[in-house]
């Protein structure tokens, strides 16, 4: 058996806010083998940009902190590396693409500019090299006329152009992990599915491990292998992209995946859709979480236990963290 | 491949050029564009005066108080001793505008660095720096360049570092918020997660977009500084041996109900230099700042 790329170990973060010490996240345990996609599926708030954050050495300190457990990466210990071996990592053995295109890219300098500028961070290339490696990978993410919009602003090019540039800057030192925060959020329908593409091909290409960070069930249905879904700073069902669509056990997942809409899917005898699913709430403010299931107060099939005692997340492939449909997995 | 491809490929893979840019941006501005020719015109008048005009401005050329057009050997008139106005505009425009430059390079220098750094840290640097800075603002400032200048003697160079430590805490307040707001911003963290280091991100990330209100507060903190310099030399605490259109505004303030050139004269040349300063940076600001070009 391969060794996991990344390794998350009980990771816990906390934040010192107005309203006390609270937990984003609670005992994470996460694995990324090389060349695969993990997913990591949650509402707002639930923790998933910390974890990437957290993996990147990011979080903002103070206010936040990693309280305790361990990320390895490739058998190294980089939770509590120093900001040296950090900074040599970031971008050429982890990168990230984020959520904003049009945020997170410098508005002062051209595309080209931005790509060589991460190329000279981790390669001893000049200038000029690193600016003809710049548009050799615009070229590579799919941007017609590299040339020319390496010259380009980030305010002149559209949103889903930015992303590919974003994505460029993230693969321009052939990194071994990706980290992708909701990195389509913020694109319309027909360009999510060319990133998704981009992404596909990127992984063939360079068998980058991509880990995906999304709300989105159809994202993870189009490209994750194995899939952790997460709930108020914990992960409350984890494994394989196929077990968990086909047959979610948690009630949350469940739930996740009914808010899909589907065409033509049970148009009724009127001719009329059914209204769309939603999970009824919100995920608790993190300083307000009690003992007990967090899902509790959301969950259709929650019982005296689940407000008592906190489910933990079993051990099997298909792992789920939920004591009324544990007993079905089996 | 042949030469004229080489060359079309360097130049492809040459990267922005910013400054081109700027400048076409800048040449479509014509406010910006007048503020440079008047601000061109005044540099030449100066370089003119102070290298290869001979005359001395305290010589006492002709009887007190010409007024202006008397006579072509004194067009703009003469002062209370009899000086010719002409050549103390030609002599004295070189230490006031040196003195409004390095002023404003000092400020910008001391600005920029402890606000960079307290806005950028936060924390108890930010807390530090900023009382630092807040203890410097309090004081009165035309008070406080008073005492520099009677520690050390008047020259060009005194009244400069005067004037620079009086003004920099504006810019350094300037210069921390834009940096608050900025580090916040998602393309500081993009840039972390390529593998940059502290250095990197204050000052080839933030401080890049930090520019365009710095570069307005520049230019008119120049403006500021002659006119504080004018200030000074009004209270007589220039350097009386070196003629500056604020000396000359200070000198002759006690016979303006009797002449009202000697002093207006050197004022429109101030209000001119500082009023073309203003239109140059506002054009810079505008021409530097990709999003505005083509407005």
């Amino acid at each position: 058996m391969t060794e996991p790329l990344l390794s998350i170990r009980d990771l816990k973060v906390e934040f010192s806010t107005r309203n006390g010490r609270v937990t984003a996240l609670d005992g994470i345990d996460l694995d990324l083998m090389p060349g695969e996609t993990l997913g990591i599926v949650g509402e707002s708030g639930c923790g998933k940009s910390i974890t990437a954050l957290a993996t990147m050495g990011l979080i903002p300190d103070p206010p936040g902190r990693i309280a305790g457990g361990r990320i390895l990466f490739d058998g190294e210990d980089i939770t509590h590396a120093d900001a040296r071996r950090l900074r040599s990592l970031r971008g050429a053995d982890i990168s990230m693409i984020f959520q904003e295109p049009m945020t997170s890219l410098n508005p002062v300098f051209t595309a080209g500019d931005q790509i060589a500028e991460a190329i000279i961070l981790h390669q001893q290339l000049g200038r000029a090299e690193a600016n003809r490696k710049a548009v050799e990978l615009l070229r590579t993410v799919g941007i017609p006329e590299p040339e020319r919009r390496a010259r380009s602003f980030p305010h002149e090019l559209s949103g889903g152009m930015r992303q590919r540039v974003m994505i460029a800057m993230a693969i321009s030192c052939r990194p071994r992990v990706l980290i992708a925060d909701e990195p389509t959020t913020a694109l319309d329908v027909t360009v999510q599915a060319q990133i998704f593409d981009l992404m596909r091909d990127i992984q063939k290409e360079f068998g980058v491990a991509i880990m995906l960070i999304t709300h989105d069930m159809g994202a993870i249905a189009e490209m994750a292998d194995r899939v952790a879904v997460m709930y108020a700073g914990r992960i409350v069902e984890k494994g394989s992209a196929d077990a968990i669509l086909d047959n979610p056990l948690h009630p949350y997942t469940r739930g996740l995946i009914d808010c899909i809409p589907v065409l033509g899917k049970a148009a009724g005898e009127q001719g009329r859709m059914p209204p769309l699913a939603e999970i009824p709430g919100v995920v608790p403010p993190l300083h307000l979480l009690g003992q007990g299931c967090a899902f509790a107060d959301r969950c259709p099939l929650a019982f005296d236990r689940c407000r008592i005692e906190t489910p933990i997340l079993d051990g099997r492939s298909h792992g789920v963290a939920c004591f009324a449909t544990e007993m079905e997995a089996v | 491949m042949s030469m004229a491809d080489a060359t079309a490929n360097s130049h492809a893979v040459e990267g922005a050029r910013p400054l081109r840019d700027a400048l076409i941006a800048y040449r479509r501005n014509k406010p910006a564009l007048l503020g440079m020719l008047l601000l061109s015109a005044i540099i030449a008048f100066v370089i003119y005066g102070t290298f290869f005009f001979k005359g001395d401005p305290y010589e006492i050329v002709w009887a007190p108080q010409t007024p202006p057009g008397t006579d072509a050997a004194v067009p703009l008139g003469t002062d209370y001793l009899g000086r010719d106005i002409m050549r103390g505009l030609l002599k004295g425009g070189g230490p006031t505008l040196a003195v409004g430059a390095a002023a404003a390079i000092i400020t910008l220098v001391i600005g920029i660095s402890l606000g960079g750094i307290a806005g950028f840290f936060g924390g108890w640097i930010d807390d530090l720096l900023m009382r630092v800075t807040e203890f410097f603002q309090v004081l009165p400032a035309l008070l406080f360049a008073m005492v520099v200048i009677t520690l050390f003697s008047p020259s060009t160079l005194t009244t400069a570092i005067a004037i620079g430590v009086v003004l920099w805490p504006q810019t350094a307040r300037l210069t921390r918020a834009e940096f608050l707001k900025i580090r916040e911003l998602e393309y500081v963290t993009a840039a972390r997660s390529i593998g940059a280091r502290n250095g990197r991100i204050m000052w080839k990330v933030i401080l890049p977009n930090a520019l365009p209100p710095l570069v307005v507060s520049a230019t008119l903190t120049v403006g500021v500084a002659i006119l504080f310099q004018a200030g000074l030399s009004f209270l007589g605490l220039d350097d009386p041996n070196t003629m500056s259109w604020g000396l000359m505004i200070g000198t002759n303030r006690q016979y303006i109900l009797d002449a009202w050139w000697p002093v207006t004269f050197p004022g429109i040349a101030i209000f001119l230099t500082v009023f073309a300063v203003s239109l140059v940076g506002d054009g810079l600001n505008d021409a530097f700042n990709p999003k505005l070009r083509g407005r």
